[in-house]
């Protein structure tokens, strides 16, 4: 028996469901019916299929209930429910959903093993989860949209499957103007009922480009916030407290590509920000030619 | 005290400048990190560094010769709208110097509060009140800020009026306490959960301005836990600034600041009352410079090893390298087998092997080979 699942949360639940009942069956994924399609054409099984999760289901609340018992109690601020979990596990780049089936099968009932990190596998897995969660938080942190036009806009690059995640984000944050993250071809939009669209809607990256027009004015405001934002940085600097160790953990290298405002902050947190400044040296050249 | 010229960037820097020892409060998304590892959270200022008060240690105190700058509640409100919308701040933490009195500052801090909120601002607003600031202000201010608060600055009336000689620390400061914490509970009633922030109570100690020992200081924290709700308490290290009464003081050294820090988690976090640490006191009532909750391990010998598959929660927050989290993992967890779970928990195994005992093997140490305590 092969048991076809889509890789979203439902479909990962109802795939735990049926495993727990049979056992022995197969695991195949997919993240829509013509990518299973294609799956198992290529495998060219004759092996009983069930499909799950590919017709939306209600009563999501009840299957966690089911497959993982009660809610556990929350172990830290930052855990996430059990259904938040495994959206947030389906994200990552290097998750097995098949994997992940055999992970929550082995709980038997208990969601706390999703998040002790008893086992190696359930470590792995709750690993995956704070990445995912830090990747679309680091973006919250140090991604800079520009505001062109009326419309807020991002260019946003990440190996886990974050952009949607930030876009609502984005767009609670500012609810008042359309928001746009552009992640390669596609482009999220938030509040998009400002322009027309859908609250919020997935369309072409190149639609969202188009609506970006006069650049010029876009470099001047950007310019002048940036620069703005350098003197309000260097003014929060505590030379004696300096903590090159913590600040260069907490801002990581990894981040800094995330927009030129993060790329300089960065680069101040490594190199320490110089008071030294070409009227020091005007200065002192009076002063030798008095 | 009268102001020259400045550029709106030259004053954005001096006004920023002036609350750069305050630190954000870790409530929302960090945006940035300074080089010295803090977070910026908030875009800080001063709506005016010219101030009538008279603190002892203040670098903006009356009659203090320094520059003087301001910035109208209008330029506030654009600077944190420009850094808002890039997506570089969360908000705005507003303090100030006391423009005449308490009530005309506040009534200025508010105007901003006011000005933002009415542009459609849902960013987070933490304004610092002054001593002394009436009720209905406060009232006011609490329907537009989201944590608001006003600063103790030392442990007791006497040691007030020594550094902060324009004001009464029982009236300005304890009863305004009294309020901000009555109000954050009306807030959050109103409010109701998923609705804006309400910020805890909080407030500051300038830590070494006066002779206080950190005994006193960690008593008084925990009776405004107690009384007043307070979350968190800030701590500044006293610096002696040039031309104030304190010039000649010695500065307070960085880790007594980090140690009260720990103290202060301790009581937040891991419900240790403010007597426990009286065993790790030195004889003036000073914290040595060495992490509080190894201190306390050390000091009661007898609680260990403990048995980690059958201690309470309580008895496990008192093993070094144990935090809230992962006693929590481990209860969940339980049977633990070997320390290598345990680190995939989150323990800090190096900290916690000499005082943690798992299914009957412990670390050995002197006293087994001598067989004291067989």
């Amino acid at each position: 028996m092969i048991i076809a699942f889509k890789t979203d949360v439902d479909g990962v639940l109802l795939a735990c469901s049926a495993l727990k009942e049979h056992p022995d069956a197969e695991l195949v994924f997919a993240k829509d019916r013509r990518e299973l399609e294609r799956k198992l054409t290529f495998s060219g099984t004759e092996d009983e299929v069930v499909r799950l999760g590919f017709t939306p289901i209600a009563g999501t609340k009840n299957l966690i209930r089911e497959v993982l018992g009660k809610c556990p109690a929350k172990m830290s601020r930052t855990d996430t429910s059990p259904v938040q979990y495994i959206d947030l596990v389906l994200r990552h780049s290097k998750a097995n959903p098949a994997e992940l089936i055999h992970l929550i099968v082995s709980c038997n009932g208990s969601a706390e093993h999703l998040y002790t990190g008893k086992s190696k596998l359930a470590r792995r897995y709750y690993n995956y989860m704070r990445d995912v969660t830090r990747a679309w938080q680091r973006m919250c942190m140090f991604a800079r949209p520009d505001f062109v036009n009326g419309i807020q806009t991002v260019d946003i690059d990440s190996p886990h499957d974050v952009a949607d995640i930030f876009c609502r984000w984005l767009a609670k944050k500012n609810p008042d103007v359309p928001v746009a993250v552009i992640f390669g071809n596609a482009a999220w939009v938030g509040n998009g009922e400002l322009v027309g669209l859908d609250h919020f809607t997935k369309t072409a990256a190149a639609f969202v480009k188009s609506l970006r027009t006069s650049l010029s004015s876009k470099n001047k405001e950007a310019d002048e916030v940036e620069g703005l934002w350098d003197v309000f940085y260097n003014s929060q600097m505590i030379e004696s407290r300096r903590n090159r160790r913590l600040a260069s953990k907490m801002q990581p290298k990894s981040s800094a590509g995330m927009s030129k405002m993060a790329k300089a902050d960065r680069y101040k947190v490594e190199r320490g920000i110089s008071n030294c400044t070409l009227e020091m040296f005007v200065g002192d050249a009076r002063e030798v030619s008095v | 005290m009268t102001e020259q010229h400045h550029t709106l960037t030259e004053r954005m820097r001096i006004l920023a400048q002036g609350t750069k020892y305050d630190s954000c409060n870790q409530s929302a998304v960090c945006h940035a990190f300074g080089p010295d590892g803090r977070c910026i959270q908030l875009y800080k200022t001063l709506l005016t560094n010219s101030c009538a008060g008279e603190c002892a240690y203040c670098p903006n105190r009356n009659k203090r010769d320094t520059v003087r700058a301001s910035l109208t509640p209008e330029e506030i409100v654009k600077i944190t709208w420009s850094f808002y919308r890039k997506n570089a701040i969360e908000g705005l933490f507003l303090s100030s110097g006391i423009i005449g009195d308490a009530e005309n500052t506040a009534e200025k801090q508010l105007e901003v509060a006011k000005l933002l909120r009415s542009q459609g601002f849902t960013g987070y607003i933490h304004t610092r009140m002054m001593p002394g600031t009436p009720k209905y202000l406060l009232e006011e201010i609490a329907e537009h800020s989201n944590k608001f608060g006003v600063n103790a600055e030392t442990t007791s009336s006497v040691n007030y009026s020594e550094i902060c000689p324009n004001f009464d620390y029982n009236n300005d400061i304890l009863t305004r306490l009294k309020w901000t914490r009555d109000l954050i509970k009306k807030q959050r009633r109103k409010v109701g959960y998923g609705g804006r922030i309400v910020g805890a109570n909080d407030t500051q100690f300038v830590v070494g301005a006066v002779n206080e020992p950190d005994r006193e200081i960690i008593s008084t924290v925990h009776k405004f836990m107690d009384r007043y709700a307070l979350r968190r308490p800030y701590f500044m290290s006293f610096d002696p600034v040039p031309d104030t009464p304190l010039q000649n003081g010695i500065a307070s050294p960085k880790w007594r600041e980090n140690r009260l820090y720990q103290a202060s988690f301790l009581m937040k976090d891991y419900g240790i009352k403010a007597s426990d640490f009286d065993v790790i006191f030195n004889d003036d009532g000073f914290l040595a410079d060495a992490d509080p909750k190894m201190r306390l391990a050390y000091a009661h010998p007898d609680y260990f090893p403990m048995d980690i598959n059958k201690a309470a929660r309580d008895e496990l927050l008192m093993v070094p390298g144990i935090g809230p989290i992962s006693a929590n993992r481990i209860i969940q967890a339980r049977p633990i087998t070997s320390e290598q779970e345990l680190a995939r928990m989150g323990v800090v195994i190096s900290r916690a092997r000499p005082f943690i005992e798992i299914n009957g093997s412990k670390q050995t140490n002197l006293h087994s080979f001598m067989g004291v305590g067989s």
